[in-house]
């Protein structure tokens, strides 16, 4: 059956249940059942959430980035709220790729859940490592370049907003691994276009927009940071608009597909991200308010398409109208 | 666990509140009923409540069992005490009877109760919250302890402390009530004058250091309930995590909130 299309027309919600809807997108050869990922840091290592959803039924989980040797991360506190959003200094602590590669991916391939092994590293040549260790690892079926972390010295968001380093690390995972991979870029650059193009130019298969944009928040009685390590990077809706802007940019300058994430509150947020041109979501902040509500969006998706008059997400993928 | 829609029936419930009560100057008594059946909190453990904040307020706030009960309907009852430190605390003790909110748990690692001998609970403000059910569920027992309570000022004192059954202390800052001065003096004296079987202490940081110092001289068990921000409440954001004393970092989420005494690094 096909569907009628154009602005306003709506498949009645029953109907969209009976037909069902195709929600896969192919993003640079990794099919996912639906464009509705979990974000990076947001989500562990998998294992923690599935307590509480069933992982198999998101579009794909973006894990922690992890570095060569475990990461002890910043002094606390780690966490502060803000309106709309939070700060965190997390610090990339993580287990390190090994006790990635041995502890954590051979029982997440099996819950049957897109896998993006996210790596962040202080140089071009970790960077190139940790390609290599994960290159033929259980279930992964991507990688996610982080080098844009706000919250660690070196490496980090120094790669991420400089082109030259950019593409330079690029370079280096394409050439140490066969996995398609994604590079998380940061707002925080007077342009994003040149830097996605490095990207791109260096051999990424995809892009993922954005990281947490550096933030500091104060206490005047005692004018000390909120934060242990002073800075921290914001998310949540408030950084949305940034977020929707650097996706348009990046659909525009390259031709690369894009994971769009910053802010993801409900479905709505889902295809707004859609129409500036990403090809997928990563739903980050909001899953810590509510665990499930990344299951309840993607339930939503269906019926939000259909009222847009398209049959797929990918129809939405770029839309925006200027 | 997981339903057909891949939500688990675990650890997500909606609670109503059934009443609320001013217990003190700075303390709300909130009794909420769970609408799911759900694991029996055990002293020590908490929950994540949304307070409904949405997009403006995105994290939910960590909230000590302050007590745990069965309805005549035979639904789960909780209470926390709360006081009042910024929006979400706020929130939640202007609430009306009937208002819901979200829960997520009885998370983390409670206190692990010591069999035999007496025991010295010690509280520091609203740290009395988590130390007054493990007293509940002590007298449940016919367990003996000493109750140290230090509040700031008399007009913070919880009048239901007397109905417990073990001995109580009083402390306040300002002398209006009980001995002037701090818990933690009262408690470092009776830990090196007595045999305790085990320590609980939950308040203040530097209450708990000070406590957790006299317990390692005396080499006595202290068990200490930390504070922390959290995000996820799981153990997945590590964004409340502390600095352990060999390195290792704490999860207060999800490893604790309650530790051994010995496994936290204090400040200098």
């Amino acid at each position: 059956m096909r569907l009628q299309r154009g602005p306003g027309l709506r498949l009645p919600r029953r109907e969209m249940e009976r037909v069902g809807m195709d929600l896969s997108v192919d993003l640079a050869g990794v099919k996912l059942k639906n464009p509705v990922m979990l974000a990076s840091g947001t989500a562990g290592y998998g294992a923690e959430l599935s307590s509480v959803i069933d992982l198999a039924a998101v579009g794909g989980i973006i894990l922690k980035s992890v570095t060569e040797k475990p990461r002890g991360g910043n002094p606390g506190p780690r966490i502060w709220e803000t309106p709309c959003g939070m700060l965190n200094s997390i610090g990339l602590e993580n287990k390190g790729v090994d006790a990635l590669v041995e502890e954590v991916l051979p029982s997440l391939a099996e819950s049957g859940v897109a896998v993006f092994a996210s790596i962040a590293g202080d140089t071009v040549d970790e960077y190139a490592r940790l390609a290599a260790r994960l290159d033929g690892a259980p279930g992964v079926s991507a990688l996610e370049v982080n080098v844009s972390c706000p919250n660690v010295e070196k490496g980090g968001i120094h790669f991420g907003i400089d082109a030259g380093a950019t593409r330079a690390v690029a370079l280096a995972v394409h050439k140490n691994s066969e996995l398609p991979f994604f590079v998380k870029l940061s707002a925080a650059v007077s342009d994003i276009a040149p830097v996605a193009q490095a990207a791109e130019s260096g051999g990424a298969s995809g892009l993922s927009l954005i990281n947490t944009i550096p933030g500091l928040a104060v206490e005047t009685v005692t004018r000390r940071p909120r934060l242990g390590a002073v800075t921290g990077g914001l998310s949540g809706p408030a950084i949305k608009p940034v977020a929707l802007k650097a996706v348009w940019d990046c659909y525009i300058a390259t031709g690369l597909p894009i994971i769009g994430c910053g802010g993801i509150y409900d479905v709505e947020d889902v295809c707004e991200f859609l129409v500036a041109g990403a090809a997928a979501v990563a739903v980050g902040t909001a899953t810590f308010q509510n665990p499930t509500g990344v299951l309840e969006v993607i339930e939503a998706l269906p019926g939000a398409l259909s009222a847009l008059g398209v049959e797929s997400p990918c129809e939405l993928t770029g839309s925006l109208q200027v | 666990m997981i339903d057909e829609k891949g939500r688990s029936a675990w650890p997500l419930s909606k609670a109503k509140l059934i009443s609320r009560q001013k217990a003190s100057r700075s303390a709300h008594i909130l009794d909420f009923e769970i609408n799911r059946s759900t694991e029996v909190p055990s002293p020590g453990q908490f929950y994540h409540v949304d307070c409904g904040g949405g997009r403006e307020h995105l994290l939910r706030r960590p909230l000590g069992v302050h007590g745990t009960m069965v309805s005549a309907k035979g639904t789960a009852r909780v209470r926390f005490m709360v006081e009042v430190v910024g929006w979400g605390t706020s929130g939640l003790c202007a609430l009306e009877q009937g208002a819901e909110v979200g829960l997520l748990g009885p998370l983390g690692r409670g206190f692990t109760p010591v069999d035999g001998g007496r025991a010295m609970l010690v509280s520091g403000g609203i740290g009395l919250a988590p130390l007054f059910f493990l007293a509940s569920e002590m007298d449940k027992k016919g367990m003996d302890y000493d109750l140290l309570a230090g509040f700031r000022t008399g007009d913070d004192y919880y009048p239901a402390l007397s109905g417990l059954k073990g001995r109580i202390e009083v402390f306040t800052d300002d002398g209006t009530i009980g001995t002037k001065g701090m818990v933690s003096e009262g408690a470092v004296r009776l830990i090196g004058n007595r045999d305790y079987s085990a320590v609980f202490g939950c308040g203040p940081e530097a209450m708990m250091e000070a406590v957790a110092d006299a317990c390692e001289g005396s080499g006595v068990g202290c068990q200490v309930s930390l504070t922390s921000r959290m995000a996820c409440g799981l153990g997945f954001c590590r964004g409340c995590v502390k600095e352990g004393r060999d390195g290792r970092n704490l999860c207060v989420c999800s490893e604790g909130p309650v530790f051994d005494s010995r496994d936290v690094k204090w400040k200098e």
